[in-house]
């Protein structure tokens, strides 16, 4: 009940987050009762790889499980002062999140069973039969199983990625800006060059054709493993790197005798560098692979009509995009006080909205770069 | 309006307010204010908590528009300036100094000090030398190529003093800048204000819950429950500060 109470008061943000997570996790649910009504119609063929199909989506929806419970406690702090002063403790708070985003689950996986329940009653037409596993009985554990899934992985993602404060939420400082280590920034840079190197040299035009090519899923292609290795790394420190290089292109912003707007922007940049983390870099590496593979889906003849690969890169996009955007609501609602503190020396509107524009550039100018270059390198690797 | 004097200010007056109404999403705030401040003054005002004053500071200081009544600086009405006039306002000519330091976490004390000059327009090489002056000032010079973060509150609220006068504004704002002081640090920071009022001919309105604060001001005005019950209270122009401690 008091959970509903607390439901009343929700404004967009929150039903947007809530409505995400029930469906995408409605979306997870149906892969998965699709390769559970595969296995039943046509056990032995494949049904571990159909699971496997379901993972990819299961860590997406659980990533934005986590980056948005995290965002909760920051996006409303007055929210979480009033519970806190009503004494809920971390604890309780953490319970909450957690247990709004597992009922989102659940509440999307039912919708998802229901549906399937409901055209397993011989309503869908002869084509949907063999994915909805019709005319053989349905074992009961296994769609409960897989169900309790996805409720339990999300939940548990978001339990662990709400911060617990033991001090009121508001009261001391946001979370201090997270500098990068040096040496990360070499080992990332050491392992995108690394990784490109390795690449380029498997792709130099003398190299011997790989006598036993490694056939892609999802209508992907062909490559060898000694590329695919080469991308892999080149991708992760590419992913690894942004972060730095986001902070760079804030100080070189800042470089010299900056104007107000220049100081801000860069100075800005720099610091949110490190408090956006992994999402930036995991919606660029994302969204790097996505076009690569619908690049590889529209050239002519590669496409053999499965439609799983595309809705689950649809998933994938969405739900890395608004984790990313859930990271980006929090950093706006911690800088509220710095806005504040702006606008009372008499800063304009223009200068704040030049500053942001200024900022985005140079982080879309990274995020560019970063993600161009992960994307040209996946191309390379693939033959048709 | 009846009851307010009718007579014009006088011309000594930097910053005046008549009748004036505030209130926050229908909370009253101020409920008839009227207020005279004189060039170069350092006027305190005082109240307990809730009283209006952190209000009155926000509408003297072209922060908050005022729902009925008005407020002039220099002859000239404020309470009719758009948004942007009264940004340009604060930008130019008034200073703020608030009960939380309130520095923007990503720029050093330096840049921060420097921030309201940058933002007027003033070259960087002014900026930074204004800047680097005030720090010194404020004792705070070791602190200059740190992030707030890093400091002390102490050092927090000095670097925000700092910011408050390098632009050396026509009249500076204080709303209870000694809240997160100790006393020996209280009684330092509220000295470099006066004293940074009488030499710069600068105004300074400061308003705190402490009466005994009251006694850095040469003129006193009490406010109670968003009201000022008493008219103002006679000049106590060069009351000297008591040494002792």
């Amino acid at each position: 009940m008091f959970y509903l109470r607390l439901v009343r008061g929700y404004r967009v943000i929150d039903l947007g987050r809530w409505l995400l997570t029930a469906v995408a996790a409605a979306v997870v649910a149906g892969f998965l009762l699709r390769a559970l009504g595969l296995a039943l119609s046509d056990p032995p063929v494949g049904a571990t790889d159909r699971l496997l199909w379901c993972l990819p989506p299961l860590v997406a929806v659980g990533w934005f499980a986590a980056i948005a419970a995290r965002a909760v406690p920051a996006q409303r702090p007055e929210r979480m002062a009033g519970l806190t002063a009503a004494g809920a403790g971390p604890r309780w708070i953490r319970l909450m999140i957690a247990g709004e985003i597992a009922l989102a689950c659940a509440a999307g996986s039912v919708v998802s069973l229901l549906v399937f329940l409901v055209l397993r009653n011989n309503i869908a037409g002869a084509w949907l039969a063999p994915d909805l596993g019709m005319g053989v009985a349905l074992p009961l554990a296994a769609p409960i199983t897989l169900l309790t899934l996805l409720p339990l992985a999300a939940g548990l993602a978001a339990a662990f990625a709400v911060p617990v404060r033991e001090e009121l939420p508001g009261g001391a400082d946001p979370a201090e800006a997270r500098h990068f280590h040096p040496a990360r920034t070499v080992l990332a840079g050491a392992l995108a060059l690394g990784g490109t190197l390795t690449e380029l040299y498997g792709l130099r035009p003398a190299a011997p054709v790989d006598p036993h090519p490694l056939r892609l899923p999802a209508d992907l292609g062909r490559t060898s493993v000694n590329l695919l290795i080469g991308w892999g790394i080149a991708a992760l420190g590419l992913a690894l790197l942004t972060g730095p290089l986001l902070a760079f292109a804030g100080r070189l912003l800042a470089l010299g005798r900056p104007s107000a707007r220049r100081l801000l922007a860069g100075r800005g940049l720099t610091d949110q560098a490190g408090r956006l983390g992994a999402p930036p870099a995991v919606l660029a590496l994302t969204v790097a692979v996505v076009l690569t593979a619908v690049r590889q889906w529209v050239t002519p003849g590669m496409r053999s009509g499965e439609p799983l690969p595309a809705a689950e890169a649809v998933l994938i996009t969405g739900c890395v995009t608004a984790a990313a955007i859930a990271r980006l609501t929090e950093l706006r609602t911690a800088r509220r006080p710095a806005t504040a503190t702006l606008h009372q020396l008499g800063a304009s509107p223009q200068l704040l909205f030049g500053a942001a524009a200024l900022r985005w550039l140079a982080g879309g100018t990274v995020l560019l770069l970063t993600g161009g270059t992960t994307a040209a390198l996946a191309a390379g690797i693939l033959r048709s | 309006m009846s009851a307010a004097p009718s007579a014009a200010p006088p011309d000594n007056d930097v910053l005046w307010a008549r009748g004036i109404v505030k209130s926050h999403n229908g909370t009253p705030a101020l409920r008839d204010v009227s207020i005279g401040i004189r060039e170069g003054e350092v006027l305190a005002i005082t109240g307990p908590r809730g009283s209006g004053k952190s209000t009155l500071l926000g509408c003297l200081s072209a922060l908050l528009p005022v729902d009925r009544g008005e407020v002039w600086f220099n002859s000239s009405p404020v309470h009719t300036l758009s948004r942007a006039g009264r940004e340009k306002l604060r930008r130019d000519r008034f200073g703020f100094v608030g009960p939380e330091p309130r520095l923007v976490p990503e720029l050093t004390a330096r840049e921060n000090v420097a921030l309201p000059l940058l933002l007027a327009g003033a070259g960087h090489k002014a900026a930074y030398s204004a800047a680097d002056d005030w720090l010194e000032r404020l004792d705070v010079t070791v602190c200059a190529k740190r992030r707030p973060s890093e400091l002390v509150q102490t050092e927090r609220q000095r670097i925000a003093v700092a910011r408050a006068l390098a632009p050396l504004p026509r009249v500076v704002f204080a709303d209870d800048p000694t809240a997160p002081l100790h006393r020996e640090a209280q009684d330092q920071v509220l000295r470099i204000l006066t004293s940074a009022a009488r030499s710069h001919q600068l105004t300074l309105v400061l308003a705190t819950h402490d009466p005994e604060l009251a006694r850095y001001a040469d003129r006193t005005v009490a406010l109670v429950d968003g009201r000022t019950p008493v008219p103002a209270a006679p000049v106590r122009r060069g009351t000297p500060v008591p040494a002792a401690y």
